[in-house]
């Protein structure tokens, strides 16, 4: 199966640093590329995104940080029309590192559909146990 | 009680908005003032899931002039949100009488100077900026509510009237 490409569009520099993270549990990673907000007004992000995906023939994935953010209304502005894009929001680590395991085993919705279950589900509160 | 704050933002409804003025104020109402967008069903509907907690409205520029003042008296709180000065002179000009805007964020662009971190003005936002203080707008710069606000015309003089 074809290798589905990703951009990580964050606050700050969150996306870096996340891609800097999964690769120190992953190791090199290809095909996806990170965009800040920072600096970027609406109009502007849209179309910064859409620049970056617009070579996605086959689809892909925009994974942004936080719902109702800015990230991820450009995300979906620029991802309007083109079905095999797919916008997940609230990625974090656990999500990113299944994302690189599985990019190249499933089709665009059935892989964004997992993310999002494996992200949600990564988050725990846990006690340790006494003695 | 209505009206506690009218930003200009060129993010329009983003993680500031919802989260920290919406922590800090706990508005009803978003009010997004936007010609472009209310045209737009699908952008009017991605504004409304950015703001769970609250009602959004998007109006146009003469919609929102024409309940401004029926808003002030409403129960419940309300923000205004609108993504540059010109939108937030034309609202002025058409009758709604706002008292201050606060400038959350205006980025950069080609031809645009500093004045704030998060706030970049040219020459045709300096005029609008000037027309606003004239009548006796108050225009303040704060991008969110942990940080102090600070005049315009102290940020950047040459908007003076």
């Amino acid at each position: 199966m074809r290798r589905i490409p990703a951009l990580l569009v964050t606050h700050a520099d969150l996306g870096a640093a996340l891609l800097r993270a999964a690769q120190q549990i992953y190791g090199p990673v290809g095909d996806v590329e990170f965009l800040s907000n920072s600096e970027f007004s609406r109009t502007d992000l849209e179309n910064a995104i859409r620049e970056r995906v617009s070579g996605w023939t086959h689809g892909g994935l925009v994974l942004t940080d936080f719902p109702g953010g800015s990230c991820q209304q450009c995300g979906l502005l620029a991802a309007r029309g083109n079905a095999e894009i797919l916008v997940v929001t609230g990625m974090n680590l656990p999500g990113l590192l299944d994302y690189l395991h599985n990019r190249e085993q499933y089709p665009v919705a059935e892989l964004a559909e997992r993310l999002m279950t494996r992200a949600r589900d990564s988050v725990r509160v846990q006690h340790a146990r006494p003695e | 009680m209505s009206w506690l704050n009218q930003r200009v933002d060129d993010r329009l409804i983003h993680g500031q908005v919802v989260v920290a003025w919406g922590s800090a104020l706990r508005p009803a109402r978003i009010y997004v003032v936007d010609d472009q967008v209310a045209a737009s069903p699908w952008e009017r509907d991605l504004l409304v899931s950015a703001a769970p907690d609250a009602e959004v409205r998007v109006l146009t520029v003469a919609e929102a002039a024409a309940v401004w003042e029926a808003e002030r008296s409403a129960p419940g709180g309300a923000l205004l949100v609108l993504r540059d000065l010109r939108t937030a002179r034309a609202l002025v000009e058409s009758g709604a009488a706002v008292p201050a805007f606060t400038l959350g964020g205006l980025h950069y662009a080609p031809g645009k100077a500093k004045i704030a971190e998060y706030v970049y003005l040219d020459d045709a936002d300096r005029e609008d900026a000037r027309a606003l203080l004239q009548r006796g707008v108050k225009l303040e710069v704060q991008d969110v509510p942990a940080t102090r606000p600070q005049g315009l015309m102290v940020l950047d003089p040459t908007v003076a009237p």
